[in-house]
């Protein structure tokens, strides 16, 4: 088991990465609402007043949970994640970043159809031309639905100003 | 009976061609999403919601109550032929629908299922029609310490109740509090935790974080756990419906169970995915043999769905009389109402009954168009599970970005679904519960609201909250809840929190 080991996440882990993240979380709560005053002014409560306390029990939980999995709790053994489940993972992930990259770039409408067809291809092994109409049918059905039927515009991108669409 | 003339009037305002057509289409949409995996109701709920904002409130209302009806019945039919929950709150469902849909019997399973979760629902609604009004004059004598003591109730029932660990579903319901103060602050005007980033002033939404949290994460895990599709061909014959609601009487006792059981889980916010688990443990309990259960036994198929469903629509009744939503999908229906300028609790009963009790009339033929549409149009969406994910997981995923823009036709918030979807993803693997944070978000303006006036009455001394016979009860009922789990470990009484084996209940 030894070598499984190397190449994976055990849990304990995790759990501590998270619970320090949430208590960093908390500790910014806290500064931020500092910032904006804790305290009771003229008018009642401050701004932060009510959001600090917050932090603090962001903080306070966070620790609990610090310190159960480190001195007594039973995640021990446990995998989080390994190389083997990491790969679709993350071959899912990466290409939702480019989609968001893409479409923020050209338009929700083009980033739709370039990631469903490239998501077919790569991850479907389809050929490229029924990745091609699937990813122009989803396109065209989602103009129909959110442009006419509910009449809430999505993103455009330079293209659609080029061919003229709105 | 003054309700019932009300509710009369809400059957005039729901019974037109129009209202029909969005009943249905609200329930094939909803069936949808329950059968989609990474769509459950709350996502699917939070995506439509932006489309309805050029809608009336009575149609838009009974769009997303459809859809939730809907997906309640599609995570049912998931569960019975495919083995896979489509809703965390079906789970208990696979543990006997799917062995009997295996022996060949998936009409009688799906039958099973699908009536006695509408006579879960109908019985739900009942419920509704007799206790809202009650309910909702009762709340009219509260004032802000007492709505501060309701949300602490509630929220300390979440720690309590919940199955994960305290200070972690602490921690969630925390954070979901602090999302909801960023940006522009009501009272004072200030601006919040937006630590110098424009696009935080306008805070963030809690679609965008259902959005993520529920779709992207659930997505993130379904690809880990590599989706198989092992499907039990359907094909529902009319005679085999006919002969399985012959057998329905027999089940009566199960049902009857069952459904106070959803009902009281549905009130109290721990929710259908808890009242399921409970119904079918005391069904087997109560079991003189117990050898079919896990075989196929049909009451561990009645009372599993009676309960889920009726705990889905008391979950209504705490959201519109008190304004305290008992689940995450009525969490964001409630903030749907807000945002269509409707402020749910006792004052919705006075300044609006053609909504209140319009909606209630819809949940009663809501739920009955829902059971005729499912069992009708079963093999249709069976046929959808069949098409491979590396199609159906890239149209969710651009389906739930075009809806994250379109809540605000804010490009950050694509960002912010992205970063919520790895948030998700990192909760559900550590056993952090989600609804809680969704709840403390739509919550989290009114209970502060509540908080600071009650501060305001009171000058700052926090005996307020113990300050009358009213609120002092609920509060001492929240601390109760609060230290419940130690109370009941001293008492000896609490169960192991999970099962060691079998599929942990993701909330």
């Amino acid at each position: 088991m030894a070598e499984s080991e190397k190449q994976s996440v055990s849990r304990k882990t995790m759990e501590i990465v998270t619970a320090l993240l949430t208590a960093g979380a908390g500790l910014a709560i806290c500064f931020g609402s500092w910032r904006s005053g804790i305290g009771w002014a003229e008018t009642g409560p401050e701004a932060g007043y009510f959001p600090f306390y917050v932090g603090v029990l962001i903080i306070l939980g966070s620790l609990v949970t610090l310190l159960r999995t480190m001195f007594f709790y039973r995640h021990e053994g446990e995998i989080f994640l390994d190389i083997e489940k990491a790969r679709p993972v993350l071959g899912f992930f990466l290409p939702l970043v480019a989609f968001t990259v893409v479409s923020l770039l050209l338009g929700l409408y083009v980033g739709t159809a370039l990631y469903i067809c490239g998501a077919m291809m790569w991850q479907g092994g389809y050929r490229w031309w029924i990745s091609a109409l699937a990813a122009l049918a989803v396109t065209g059905l989602f103009y129909l639905i959110f442009e006419i039927g509910f009449q809430v515009p999505l993103l455009k991108g330079p293209i659609e100003g080029w061919l003229g669409i709105y | 009976m003054g309700n019932f003339g009300y509710l009369m009037d809400g059957f005039a305002t729901v019974i037109t061609a129009h209202h029909l057509m969005i009943m249905m289409i609200g329930v094939m949409l909803g069936i949808l999403v329950g059968v989609l995996p990474g769509l459950g109701a709350p996502n699917g709920v939070s995506l439509l919601l932006p489309l309805t904002f050029t809608m009336d409130p009575i149609s838009a209302i009974i769009l997303l109550s459809c859809m939730y009806w809907g997906a309640l019945f599609g995570g049912s039919t998931t569960s019975i032929l495919f083995n896979i929950p489509g809703e965390p709150s079906s789970v208990a469902t696979t543990f006997d629908g799917y062995p009997m849909a295996k022996n060949g019997q998936a009409t009688r399973a799906l039958t099973l299922a699908f009536m006695s979760a509408g006579i879960g629902a109908l019985a739900g609604v009942v419920m509704i029609t007799l206790l809202s009004g009650w309910v909702a004059r009762f709340a009219l004598q509260f004032s802000s310490p007492e709505f501060f003591a309701v949300y602490f109730l509630a929220f300390a029932s979440f720690i309590g109740m919940s199955a994960n660990a305290p200070a972690k579903t602490l921690v969630t319901m925390m954070l979901g509090f602090a999302f909801a103060t960023v940006g522009m602050d009501t009272i004072s005007g200030g601006l919040r935790l937006t630590f110098g980033i424009p696009d935080l002033i306008k805070g963030i939404s809690f679609l965008v974080a259902v959005m993520g949290l529920f779709g992207i994460g659930e997505l993130l895990l379904t690809t880990e756990e590599g989706l198989r599709f092992n499907g039990i061909k359907a094909r529902v014959r009319p005679i085999d419906v006919l002969k399985t609601l012959k057998e329905m009487p027999r089940y009566g006792w199960s049902i009857l169970r069952s459904t106070l059981i959803g009902i009281w889980m549905g009130i109290t916010p721990a929710g259908p995915t808890a009242a399921s688990f409970m119904s079918y443990g005391l069904a087997r309990r109560f079991a003189k043999d117990k050898s079919q259960f896990g075989k196929g036994d049909p009451r561990g198929i009645v009372s599993p769905e009676t309960a889920d469903h009726s705990a889905g629509t008391s979950a209504l009744l705490p959201m519109l009389a008190l304004g305290v939503p008992g689940s995450a999908t009525a969490a964001v229906m409630m903030g749907g109402l807000m945002i269509w300028g409707l402020t749910p609790g006792p004052m919705l009963f006075i300044d609006r009954p053609d909504f209140v009790w319009g909606l209630i009339a819809s949940m009663y033929l809501g739920n009955v168009v829902a059971v005729l549409l499912v069992l009708t149009t079963v093999p249709l969406y069976a046929s959808i599970l069949r098409v491979p994910f590396s199609i159906v997981g890239p149209v969710i995923v651009a389906i739930i970005f075009s809806g994250a823009y379109q809540v605000a036709s804010s490009t950050f918030d694509m960002w912010l679904v992205l970063g919520f979807g790895i948030l998700g993803y990192l909760f559900k693997k550590l056993d952090y519960p989600i609804a809680p944070l969704v709840l403390a978000m739509v919550l989290g303006d009114k209970a502060e609201d509540a908080f600071r006036q009650s501060m305001l009455m009171s000058n700052g001394s926090l005996t307020i909250f113990w300050s009358n016979p009213l609120v002092s009860t609920i509060m001492a009922l929240g601390v109760l809840m609060l230290l419940w789990p130690l109370i009941a470990k001293a008492a000896g009484l609490r169960r192991p929190r999970r099962p060691a084996t079998g599929h942990p209940a993701k909330v």
